[in-house]
């Protein structure tokens, strides 16, 4: 059964030459299995990713390993991506286990997409 | 490259199995699934319970065929879960017959004892689902920490000043200023604080996952909930406190305590854990069923020949530490602790009852501790014993060494704690403490000796001086629990002062220690909070605050920054000096022609010591030539101790000619004067004599 709490979406658009991929609704042991096949696809050599999180409400411990693990796979395959608009305890998770090093955050959309300029 | 042999051969209901691998015990992640396998000796089936993270409810119970039963150890492979939303357990079935010592119990859902990760007291304090009848979950860990060029440090054993600490009464205390206080992760919040000490190893508290709520209870005093506080007690071997990480909650403590250990060991500071193999939190047969009791309990602990539990370790039951299958699951956790967290010490709580045979007599040779001597994997790891069990088995300086384990010099903190308060007859059991105790460890090197005036267990350093007397109410124990033998002075008067005499006295008295400490051979060791004066109010066994009691007040950084700047001279003082860190004992002799002996023993008179019943001071001086054994060269050292409570002139002793007397530290002088800076030692005036105020301690410095 679906509930209201297993909802979750994935939009992309494209802005300035850069796929933004909009994750809303919760991050969780459901969903991020979910999250976790339509965005791996996404991830190839070569590509420029921006994950706008700001319509996330909430990522559980599973949602935080996917988060890794497109940034592990991102790394592997030669592409750039950055994480948008997460909370403050999310970074701050990122930060206290260590996971920070592999792991592009920035406060907004925008930020994230400018920084490609700096690439 | 498409694999042929990560396909199920079995079949139950909905999931697909597999013979599993009977080692390495514990669930392993294998290609499309897990491998679970567990030992028992006595149990006549085994059946895995599978659950959804915090369910009570098992959503399934796959009962282990017999035919994946090799020797005594069940194990299987299970495809296609979703390894990190699932907890696991098992329910085990054989005889209940106490008097041969079973105590199978199959209505039990018991967690791996070799559980990596453990749930259910995930945030501190919350009180868990106590209608769940599994209560300590074990989960399946994904390895993916990135460790960098990071390893265990290796610092020379003989360069070590080890730091005790408690996890969470480093920083829990609001005044620690850092953003999730009370975690491992607030503790690197705190290095910069740890370097600027100068101390170069941290040793926490136990950190294995333990209940705080274990016998919980509220205090009759204050009505405060005391709590198993110190975590003396372990759910399970391998996993970390889920409680002290910030990520608790979303089960990344794995995570959290390794990026700390990581940046300590960025920032030089080595990590030892504090290990708890004595006993388990299961009690005694009155005691709850987590784990070892359901699953073997004859194997995993001592019993008397009526079925019983010893209690050699105070906590009701006794680990079977001597039992070849108990051995190697210690052996198996050190090593995954050594490797996985790449930690670099362990210091063993009651490790006595480590050399215990099964029927609870001391073994000559003990093979566990002879093992983890000989081990390849913890080969370069710190060893530290406290020598004692609380079964009365007392061996300090006799502890089973093979060249590698070291102790808790128990007898180094009661003889300088009876010197520092001015008792007499100490002055040659001091002149044994400054030389690293040869008469216990002369063939071991001083490095056998971990010497400390202040540990976890007792008063603070800043109680040792204000309390004759503990006060321990609110424990809710009628003041009966914590040693009474505790060699304190309150200097004058009991607890808190406002008498700026007392109060002065007291740091004199800390300043003293902290000297004594730092200029003795062998591996000192501070109690966290020392070097600011922390206090627990008088109560010298804190395992059950979870409160002010505990918690060090960071205010007294300000406070008390004389003493913080004393201990940081004090430590720098003996980082800069290596005739302060031999890793050999002193030969008390010109072995290498330079005029002057390693060590030497003065009084009032230069080269006189006065041995005498009644004496209450000593001065010794180290020849530099001979620091770590003549291969660096360092100063001349000269340190009077004047216990008494009159002030008396020691005669220096000459020095070759060109070199002067220097003065470092003088614990009767008021800041600036108590402790210069390194390098800008003031030369004496005199050069023949020095005068030192009652209960003082004076270092010079020869070059």
């Amino acid at each position: 059964m679906v509930t209201e709490e297993d909802k979750m979406e994935i939009n992309t658009k494209i802005e300035q030459n850069i796929t933004v991929i909009e994750v809303s609704g919760n991050l969780d042991g459901n969903t991020a299995p979910v999250a976790q096949e339509k965005i791996m696809p996404l991830l190839i050599s070569g590509c420029r990713l921006v994950f706008d999180m700001g319509k996330c409400n909430y990522i559980s411990s599973a949602g935080l390993r996917l988060l890794l693990v497109i940034a592990k796979q991102l790394d592997r395959v030669g592409g750039t991506g950055a994480y948008a608009a997460l909370t403050q305890e999310t970074n701050d998770v990122m930060k206290i286990t260590g996971f920070d090093n592999m792991f592009i955050s920035y406060p907004t959309v925008t930020e994230a997409v400018k920084s490609f300029g700096k690439i | 490259m498409l694999r042929v042999d990560n396909y199920p051969t079995h079949k139950y209901k909905d999931f697909g199995l597999r013979h599993g691998k009977p080692l390495p015990f514990g669930a392993s992640l294998v290609p499309g699934g897990v491998n679970f396998s567990v030992f028992s000796r006595h149990a006549a089936s085994c059946e895995l319970m599978l659950f959804k993270k915090r369910e009570p409810e098992p959503y399934a119970v796959i009962p282990f065929p017999d035919e994946f039963r090799i020797g005594n150890v069940f194990s299987i492979i299970v495809f296609d879960l979703e390894v990190e939303e699932i907890e696991y357990g098992f329910k085990m079935d054989g005889p209940f017959n106490p008097e041969e010592g079973h105590r199978f119990d199959c209505t039990k859902i018991l967690m791996d004892p070799y559980a990596k990760v453990i749930s259910g007291r995930d945030v501190w304090g919350h009180d868990p689902d106590w209608q769940n009848v599994y209560q300590h979950r074990a989960r399946i860990i994904l390895d993916d920490f990135d460790w960098g060029n990071d390893r265990p440090l290796e610092i020379p054993t003989e360069d070590l000043i080890i730091y005790e600490m408690h996890v969470r009464s480093f920083t829990k205390h609001p005044s620690s200023g850092v953003k999730y206080s009370g975690t491992f992760a607030a503790i690197r919040e705190k290095i910069f604080y740890l370097k600027g000490l100068g101390i170069n190893c941290v040793e926490l508290m136990p950190v294995h996952e333990f209940d705080e709520f274990e016998n919980s209870r509220l205090s009759p005093v204050n009505g405060e909930r005391l709590m198993n506080y110190w975590g003396y007690s372990n759910v399970g071997f391998f996993a970390p406190k889920a409680g002290y990480a910030a990520t608790g909650k979303f089960g990344m403590q794995v995570d959290e305590l390794k990026a700390l250990i990581k940046d300590l060991h960025g920032n030089g500071i080595e990590v030892i854990l504090d290990v708890v193999f004595n006993h388990t939190a299961e009690g005694d047969e009155r005691g709850p069923y987590i784990s070892y009791r359901g699953i073997d309990n004859k194997t995993y602990y001592m019993l008397t020949p009526e079925g019983y539990y010893y209690n050699f370790s105070g906590c009701g039951n006794t680990l079977n530490c001597n039992n070849p299958i108990v051995r190697n699951m210690i052996l198996d956790c050190l090593r995954y602790w050594a490797a996985e967290y790449h930690v670099d010490g362990f210091r063993f709580d009651l490790a006595s009852i480590l050399g215990r045979a099964q029927d609870g007599s001391p073994m000559h040779n003990p093979p566990l501790l002879e093992t983890l001597a000989f081990d390849p994997v913890l080969g370069k790891c710190k060893l530290i014993a406290e020598a004692w069990d609380a079964g009365g088995l007392y061996q300090v300086g006799s502890f089973p060494a093979w060249g590698r384990w070291m102790e808790w010099n128990g007898k180094y903190r009661d003889d300088v704690r009876k010197f520092l308060k001015g008792e007499s007859g100490l002055v040659g059991a001091v002149s044994q403490c400054i030389q690293g105790s040869p008469e216990l460890y002369r063939w071991r090197g001083t490095t056998a000796s971990v010497n400390f005036i202040t540990c976890h267990d007792g008063f603070t350093l800043m109680d040792l001086v204000s309390y004759n007397y503990k006060h321990n109410e609110a424990n809710g124990e009628n003041n009966n629990d914590g040693s009474n033998d505790n060699n304190s002075w309150h200097c004058g008067w009991e607890g808190p002062s406002t008498n700026p005499a007392v109060n002065s006295l007291r740091r004199k008295q800390i300043k003293n220690a902290i000297s004594i400490l730092m200029l003795s051979q062998g591996v000192p060791m501070i109690l966290s909070g020392d070097e600011i004066g922390n206090t627990q109010f008088g109560n010298n066994n804190a395992y059950c605050q979870d409160n002010e009691i505990s918690w060090i007040d960071w205010t007294l950084v300000e406070k008390n920054a004389e003493l913080l700047n004393f201990f940081k001279k004090i430590i720098a003082f003996r980082n800069a000096h290596p005739i302060l860190r031999n890793g050999l004992h002193f030969q008390n002799g010109d072995y290498m022609g330079t005029g002057y002996p390693d060590i030497s023993w003065h009084g009032l008179k230069a080269w006189q010591a006065d041995w005498s019943p009644y004496s209450r001071i000593l001065a010794f001086m180290l020849c530099g030539a001979y620091a770590k054994q003549g291969q660096v060269n360092d100063d001349f050292i000269y340190v009077a101790m004047n216990m008494h409570w009159e002030m008396h002139g020691f005669e220096l002793p000459g020095l070759p000619t060109g070199k002067s007397w220097r003065i470092f530290a003088n614990t009767d002088m008021q800041p600036p004067d108590d402790i210069w800076s390194l390098g800008i030692e003031k030369e004496l005036e005199d050069q023949k004599e020095i005068l030192l105020g009652p209960r003082s301690v004076v270092i010079t410095v020869g070059k």
